[in-house]
Order: structure tokens, then sequence, then C-alpha cells
């Protein structure tokens, strides 16, 4: 170019200035046209345009505008702006399952959507309003939507106690107790318990060392690809508690060595007097006597048997404690009358009570599980182990300590173990990025590790310590669910007003009473003011319901009630100060404060009264559909033929009122008697007193 | 009504104009001189410039084109501002804010930042290109030092600048650099803890780069920018050669 050209206004630099314009607002308006078309703006007019095809169209924009929606929680840290597209989610007339995503309204649910939002339950990213940012993980974003299988965690974070809203939560929480996590990780909400695996500081007077050897080596759980969990070679609903460890050649030699040296107390009382065993030694009726006593002592309410019935083999019986079938090739004899004797005096914290046992009885069930309850085969493949060597022991002690097994099992002088394993208090408010994954080929999301963690734990962390269990499938999803609802502490403090803490009854029984409560371990089936199982019935008002008499003879010898139950009341052989003692406690304080002893036991029946409550039960209400008197009617509800010495009439006449003010959640219907009627039935069911025949003949007809 | 030129001549002659611009028309060299000397900004503009100083390749503009960036800097910084909390957890809300819910805001962010990596890279031209041109020699030595300065000043807004998102990057971005600070011999330590508040990266250091980046960082270098431009001038324009011209 030449000097004088310079600075003059060119053809060519009017078209470059034009061109360059033009490009320059080209490119400034591409943001104004993006922001235009941002995904939630698109959601916005397809929901008018939606809300337009539909006949309720005017009630569906009421409260529309075109801004973004959003919730806000401040004292929770939560900005929700799911609704902007998720614009039906409180209208309840696009509940339909025609109706298209994401304008769909929520399945009903005791929270409020508009107060609560989503991303408190579902996770995700509330402040995004792009789709992919709110459900999914992104680089900047690593806590996306749950699945919603595992939707039951979050609630857990907030409800410490179990709801009945949340059985899978509940069912996860209850396996984590039991399968006993607590022994190596700190877990929120969930409680270090008083025992986890059996005491094991005389274990060498229980079982062999070949017993052992084979129990470290095999798991005895098996399960298949349908998700069936197969115990000791029997299909089970229950999940195993020890897990499997990868156990050595070696290992296996040292710790079965170690372990059956532990025999530091013989075990007391082990001996059957002499004159008892000179008369049923020989005598060929003692096994099958004593399955007989085994079986009416009811033993199967908490232990299980295997039996064999077309060709199925199935296990029978309850789960509170171990499963039989095998146990007379498992214990030593001397060891198992000791046991049976006072379980107590090798296991301070078992749940089996301590039966009143004539030496007779004890023999003979000593005898049939002896002889019965065998498997030839049970310690098949075990190399004969001979008396373990000194290195054997002291590898044995110090294996014992490696692989954290004294974080649950205590041994006399072996130092217990806590928090062998990681916290996991907040494993459900961990980020992605705080995951090992090592090597593995799982997804990345925090749902996929836990669940390749407790399934195979090795599969994420070749060395790791932790042992396998053997999850069913919905179990899995259940302790994943219960690990989710660990999200730490509450971050502030006005979070803590949210959380609903869990509500631990305890029930302390002290005096005589507590000596035989504590002696029958009354608190492992029955409940006192919330504190104890499930299987049997709630005793925490049972002085107002039943009459002192029928509790002594119960206890003495328990009728069922309920025919068709198969778990039922064992027979301690309690003594007769035992049962006075008991009865006199729960009369004295078991009581409910709406029944009222005096007004009822004030009234005077009548057999006119009672006739005419007779007529009421059988022709006006039909009673009998549930109710059993005499040898007539249905088996629903209990057997009401002794239910004037059993029930107090007090009782009967508040029960007759309200069932579930006294029992909640019974199914007895709440009719509504008159007054009259109330006293007619109650005099009427107070005559049915058929002590002895009829009792005994419900009882022989199991 | 009256022609365009005319129009102009009118206004010129309102007591208004002419209270802002006291000389004349810019019609002979003395009135265009003077309307330079005149103008705070022009000012700082040599009266005449050499012809060859203007072509492409005496500059490539480097120099102009990081003023421009450091311009779209402080106004994206500014609109930045207004969406921006220094606090904890609520600076990584705001930038996710920008993302969701501001009209315009990713667009917004993105400007500021590519213009600050852009500013950044020129910068560091702009340096070279002076180097290599022997721009560091007399008379323009003290200019050479303010760019010097001006290139420190433009590291150090990055730097800070980097925290603010407050996200992992950023953390870790401030943990290094600042951990490399205190390697400084008998002041390091001390340094690193004026520079953070305390002695790791959190509320308090995000409060100190926050003002840093918007308050002091850019007044030092509008500072410096001025000085730095005012002393093309003064040391007699650009560094011009001969092969400039030789080699159209």
């Amino acid at each position: 170019m030449a000097p004088e050209e310079m600075g003059k206004v060119t053809q060519r630099l009017r078209l470059w200035f034009a061109i360059s314009s033009v490009l320059f607002v080209v490119v400034l308006a591409i943001s104004p046209v993006k922001d235009l078309r941002h995904e939630w703006k698109q959601y916005k007019r397809a929901y008018v345009r939606y809300a337009e095809s539909r006949p309720d169209t005017k009630r569906l924009l009421a409260d529309y505008n075109p801004d973004i929606d959003q919730v806000w929680i401040p004292e929770m840290n939560v900005v929700d702006r799911c609704t902007t597209c998720h614009q039906g989610i409180s209208k309840n007339s696009l509940a339909d399952a025609s109706v298209p995503q994401p304008f769909r309204a929520h399945p009903p649910i005791p929270h409020s959507i508009v107060n609560w939002g989503c991303v408190i339950c579902h996770r995700g990213q509330g402040p995004a309003t792009e789709v992919a940012e709110a459900h999914t993980t992104t680089l900047a974003w690593e806590q996306p939507m749950l699945p919603a299988r595992f939707i039951q965690g979050p609630c857990g974070s907030c409800h410490l106690a179990d709801r009945p809203e949340t059985p899978k939560l509940n069912r996860g929480r209850a396996l984590i107790d039991r399968l006993h996590c607590t022994g190596c990780h700190r877990l929120q909400n969930i409680d270090r318990p008083a025992m986890l695996g059996p005491d094991l500081s005389n274990v060498g007077t229980k079982v062999s060392r070949a017993w052992i050897y084979k129990w470290l080596k095999e798991p005895r759980t098996i399960v298949d690809a349908d998700g069936n969990t197969v115990t000791n070679g029997y299909l089970t609903e229950e999940e195993p508690r020890m897990p499997f460890f990868k156990l050595s050649e070696d290992d296996l030699r040292a710790l079965s060595g170690y372990l059956s040296t532990l025999r530091s107390h013989p075990m007391e009382s082990s001996s059957i007097n002499a004159a008892v065993l000179a008369k049923w030694a020989k005598n060929p009726e003692t096994v099958s006597q004593g399955e007989t006593r085994f079986r009416q002592m009811f033993c199967s309410t908490c232990h299980s048997l295997a039996v064999t019935r077309a060709g199925e083999t199935k296990l029978i019986g309850g789960n509170i404690g171990p499963e039989l079938t095998k146990v007379g090739s498992k214990v030593n004899p001397e060891w198992l009358v000791g046991w049976l004797r006072n379980p107590a005096g090798y296991l301070p914290h078992t749940r089996m009570p301590r039966y009143g046992w004539t030496d007779e009885d004890l023999y003979k069930v000593t005898r049939y599980i002896r002889e019965q309850m065998v498997d030839p085969d049970l310690l098949k493949g075990v190399p004969a182990l001979e008396q373990a060597s000194p290195a054997e022991i002291k590898r044995g002690r110090e294996l014992f300590l490696e692989k954290g097994c004294s974080s649950c099992h205590v041994i006399e002088g072996v130092p217990p173990q806590k928090d062998f394993g990681p916290d996991l208090s907040a494993l459900g408010a961990k980020n992605v990025s705080q995951l090992d994954f090592g090597q593995s080929k799982i997804p990345r999301t925090l749902v996929s590790y836990i669940q390749a963690k407790l399934t195979d734990p090795s599969s994420v962390n070749p060395s790791a310590r932790m042992p396998k269990f053997n999850f069913a499938a919905g179990d899995l999803d259940a302790i994943t669910t219960a690990l989710l609802s660990m999200t730490g502490p509450p971050a502030t403090s006005a979070l803590q007003h949210q959380v609903v803490p869990r509500d631990t009854p305890t029930f302390t029984a002290a005096g005589a009473f507590g000596e035989v409560y504590t002696r029958y371990r009354c608190y492992v089936c029955h409940k006192f003011n919330g504190y104890g199982g499930d299987l049997a019935p709630d005793l925490s008002y049972e002085g107002s319901r039943a009459q002192r008499a029928w509790l002594i003879s119960f206890l003495k010898k328990p009728q069922t009630l309920r025919p068709t139950l198969v778990l039922r009341m064992p027979e301690f052989n309690m003594s007769d100060k035992e049962a006075a003692t008991v009865a006199d406690y729960l009369k004295m304080v078991l009581q409910h404060p709406a029944v009222n002893p005096d007004e009822a036991n004030a009234r005077a029946s009548t057999p006119q009264l009672a006739a005419l409550g007779k007529q009421l039960y059988e022709v006006k209400y039909q009673c009998q559909s549930c109710h059993t008197i005499g040898s007539g009617g249905g088996y629903v509800g209990p057997n009401l033929n002794n239910a004037g010495n059993w029930l107090t009439p007090a009782w009967m006449e508040a029960w007759l009122k309200n069932p579930q003010a006294l029992v909640p959640g019974t199914i007895e219907p709440r009719r509504a008697f008159t007054p009259q009627e109330i006293q007619a039935l109650t005099a009427y069911l107070m005559t049915l007193r058929h002590s002895g025949p009829a009792a005994a003949a419900g009882r022989g007809a199991q | 009504m009256a022609t365009l030129p005319a129009l102009i001549e009118r206004v010129r002659q309102t007591q208004a104009w002419k209270s802002v611009f006291r000389r004349g028309p810019a019609r002979s060299n003395r009135t265009r001189s003077l309307a330079v000397f005149g103008n705070l900004f022009l000012h700082y503009l040599p009266v005449k410039v050499r012809e060859r100083a203007l072509r492409v390749r005496a500059t490539y503009y480097l120099g102009s084109i990081s003023l421009i960036l450091f311009l779209v800097l402080s106004i994206t910084g500014i609109f930045l501002m207004f969406y921006y909390h220094p606090a904890v957890p609520q600076a990584y809300r705001d930038i996710k804010d920008l993302q969701f819910v501001v009209s315009n805001g990713v667009f917004l962010r993105n400007a500021h930042r590519l213009a600050a990596h852009l500013m950044v890279l020129l910068v560091f031209a702009h340096m070279f290109h002076v180097f290599y041109r022997g721009g560091y020699k007399p008379p323009h030595e003290f200019n050479w030092v303010v760019g010097v300065i001006l290139l420190l000043v433009t590291l150090f807004l990055s730097y800070t600048g980097y925290l603010l998102p407050w996200d992992q990057l950023a953390f870790w971005a401030i943990t290094v650099g600042t951990n490399i600070i205190s390697s400084m011999p008998v002041v390091g330590g001390r340094v690193r803890f004026l520079l953070l508040g305390g002695n790791l990266v959190g509320e308090n250091a995000l409060l100190r780069f926050y003002v840093l980046h918007c308050v002091i960082l850019p007044l030092v270098a509008v500072w410096f920018i001025a000085v730095h431009f005012w002393r093309i001038q003064k040391d007699g324009g650009l560094t011009v050669k001969d092969t400039d011209e030789r080699k159209e």
C-alpha cells in the first residue's frame, strides 16, 4: 500500500467493515436467543399448550406464571426449582399415568410438596433449570437423583424412628442391626449392642476343632440365581450373620487351632444324675420320649428344624434362636447338658431362657438331640486335625485380631476392637469423588458403590478386610436404602429441629419379678411398655386383661388361645412361686388407664342379662364367625371357651367399647354396641368357664 | 430544514457546547493540537504519529487489544458483581444461578472468563513482541518496567479471580498457589497468612481475594495503564524500525 493511500476509505474496507459488523451482531445475538430457548422456558410453554388441550384448562392455569417457580427453605439450605418444569406436581387432575411427564402429579404423600420441594427426598440438583443438571451427575454436581427404589432412604435422614410407611428402610435398619454391621462400622442411628457375635471365651468346650475349621471354611449360606437363600442346605428367609471370610488353609488351621484351645472354664453342671442315667440310658423309649418332650416344650417357637414333606425340605419353626437340624453333630454332649440347664452360664447375654428341667427330661431331650438331629456328613472334607501346635495358636490369635474377629466376638483377655471398619455414619451424603472405586468397572454412583461393596467387597478393593455377606436381592436394596439414610448429623441447629428422634423404650424389671423376667427372657418375645420382641402378645396392659388365677395356670402350663398359630409359648416348668410373682407383678404394674375394674366388678350379673348376651353373640352380632366357643366357631379370634376365667369384666367392657384403644391395630371390629349390649355380652362371656376338659380338648387337637 | 453541516455549526455555537469544548473546530494544525492537549483522554495520544507506527506489523495492536479486553472485563465484571456474594457457600450457588436463572448469565460469565484468559495471553504476547523489537531500550526503559508491573497485575488479577467461583478447582489452585508463596524465605508464611486471612483457604481468603480482584488490583491496573500510555507519548512514540518499511 502506498503511503498516500493510507487512511483512505476504499470499497474493500467498507466491505470488510460491513461483514464484520454483521458478524458481530450475530455473535452477540447468540446468547439472547439461547436464553429465549432455555429448557425451562420450553417446558413452561409446553405446559400451557398441554393445559389448553384439556377440558380443565382454567383450573390448571390458575396459578400459572411464566417465570421460574421455586421452593425456598432457608433453614435447610434448599433451593428447589423442580416445579418450574414439573408444573402439575400437586394438581390432582393430572395424577393419571397417561399425563406426559414432566407434568404428571405426584402420588399422595404425607408431606406437602409445596412446602418441602422435591430434592430433600429425591436428591438431584434443586437450583438447576436444565433437565440433565437437575437429574444426573455432571462435572459440577455429584448427587444425582436417587433411583426410585431407594426413595425411602431419605425418609430416614429425618425420621430416625421407624415409620410404617417405610418398610424397606425399616427392613434395612433391622438387617444392619441384626447382622451387627456396628461391630466394625460406626453407623448413624444404630447402636452397638451389648453382644454381637457369641462370646468365644469357652468355645473349646462347645465344639470340636474340626467343626470350627468347617464353619470358617465354607459359607453355610448360598444365594442362588433366583435370590433364594440357602443356609446349611435349607431354604430360609434369614440372612446369615456370620459372614464369609477369605481364609487360606494355614489361616483355617491356625484359627481353628487357637479357638479350640479356649476352654478355660469347664461347663458347669453338665452331669446327669446317676439314678436317671441308670434308668434311662439303655431304655429304647428314651429318644422318642425326648422328641415328644422337645415338641411339647415348643422349642420350635424359637428354633427351626428342617422338615421334608413331599420331597421338599423346608425349615419349620421360629427364628429367634439358631436352626437346629444338625446341632447333634456340632456340639459336645456335656456342653449341651450344661447349656440347657443354664444358658446364661455360658453366654451371659443369650436370649435363651433358663428352663426348669428335671434331670429325666433333660437327659431324654439331649439324647434325642444327639441321636436324631445329626448329619454324619457335616464334617466331611475336613482334614485330620491334631492338637493345635503353639505356633498355630499364636498365629490364630494374631489372625483373630487381624481379621477383626474381636469386633463381634469376645474372648477373655483379648482387647475388643471398636470401629475396625470405616465410619459409615455419613455414607449417604458422600459425593462420588469421595469414593474409591479402584479398578472396578461399575457405574460411578453412590448406589452402585454401596451395592458392589455389599455384594463382594473385594470387587472394589481387592485387599478389603470386609468379609463377604450373602444378601438376597431385596435385602441388598433394603440395606442400601438404610445406608443412604445415614447422611450424618444435621448441618445446622435449625435442621436439628426437623429430625424426628428415635424412641428407645426401656423396661427395667427389678426385684423378684426381675429375676423371673430375666431367667425366662420374657422380653425376647413379649413387649413391656414398648420394650421387647414382637413375636408374642404385648403385655403392657396384661394386668388389666387377665385374671390372676388364669395367669398363674397359664404360666405353669401354657394352653394356646389361638390354635392356628404354629409358634407358641414354650413350657418353662415354672415353679408356683415364680408364676405367682409374675402374675402379681402384672396385676399390680401393667395396667391400662382406661380400664376401670371397680365399676365393672360392681355391676351385678343376672342370668337374664347373660341370656341376652348369648343371643346378641349368636344372632345379632354373629361373633362365632371369628371366635370359637365349645366346638363351633371361627379361628380368626382367640378361643373364648374359658373367657370367664381368663378375662376381667372391666377389660371386656372396655374392649367391646373400643378394641383399638386398647390394642392399636387389632383386627377386632369396633361395633356400635349400646352400653346395655356391652354389659349383656360381658355377662354372657363371664359365664364361659370351661376349665379343664374343653380347654384340654382344644390343646390336644393341634 | 438546515443541512447537516449547518446544524452541527449551530450546535457548536451554543453555550453548552462551548463550555465543554473550549476551542473551536479543529481545522488548523494548531486547533487540532489544542483539541488534543485540552482533552484528558486524547492528550495521552501523541499529536502526531509516524506512519510506520500505524502499520499492523509494528505492534499487531497487542497493547490496544489488551486495553479493550481490560474494558470488556471491567464491564462484565461489574455486571457479575451484581449477582455475586463473596461468602461461603453462597458464592458457589451464585455461580450456579448465573447458569440457571440469570438472563444471559452464562454469556456474561464466559465473556469475563474468556476475556481474562485472552488478556493474559495477549499481555504476554505484547511483552515478547516489545522485547524482540528492543522496546526496552532507552528511551523506553521506564515504560518497560511499567509494562512488567502491568503484566504482574494482570496475572494477579487472573489468579485472584480464580478463587471466586469457590469450586474444587478454585480451592485447590489457591491452596497450591499460596503454598508456593509460603516457601519464600523468611516472610513466606506471613505473606501467605496475610493473603488468606488465616491458615487455610476459607471464607476470609474468599473475601480478601474478592476485594483484591474487584477493588485494589483494578485500581492499580488503571493507574499503571494510564502511566504506561502517557509514557509512550513522552518517550517519543512507539519503537519504529527501518525494517517495518522495507518488508512491505
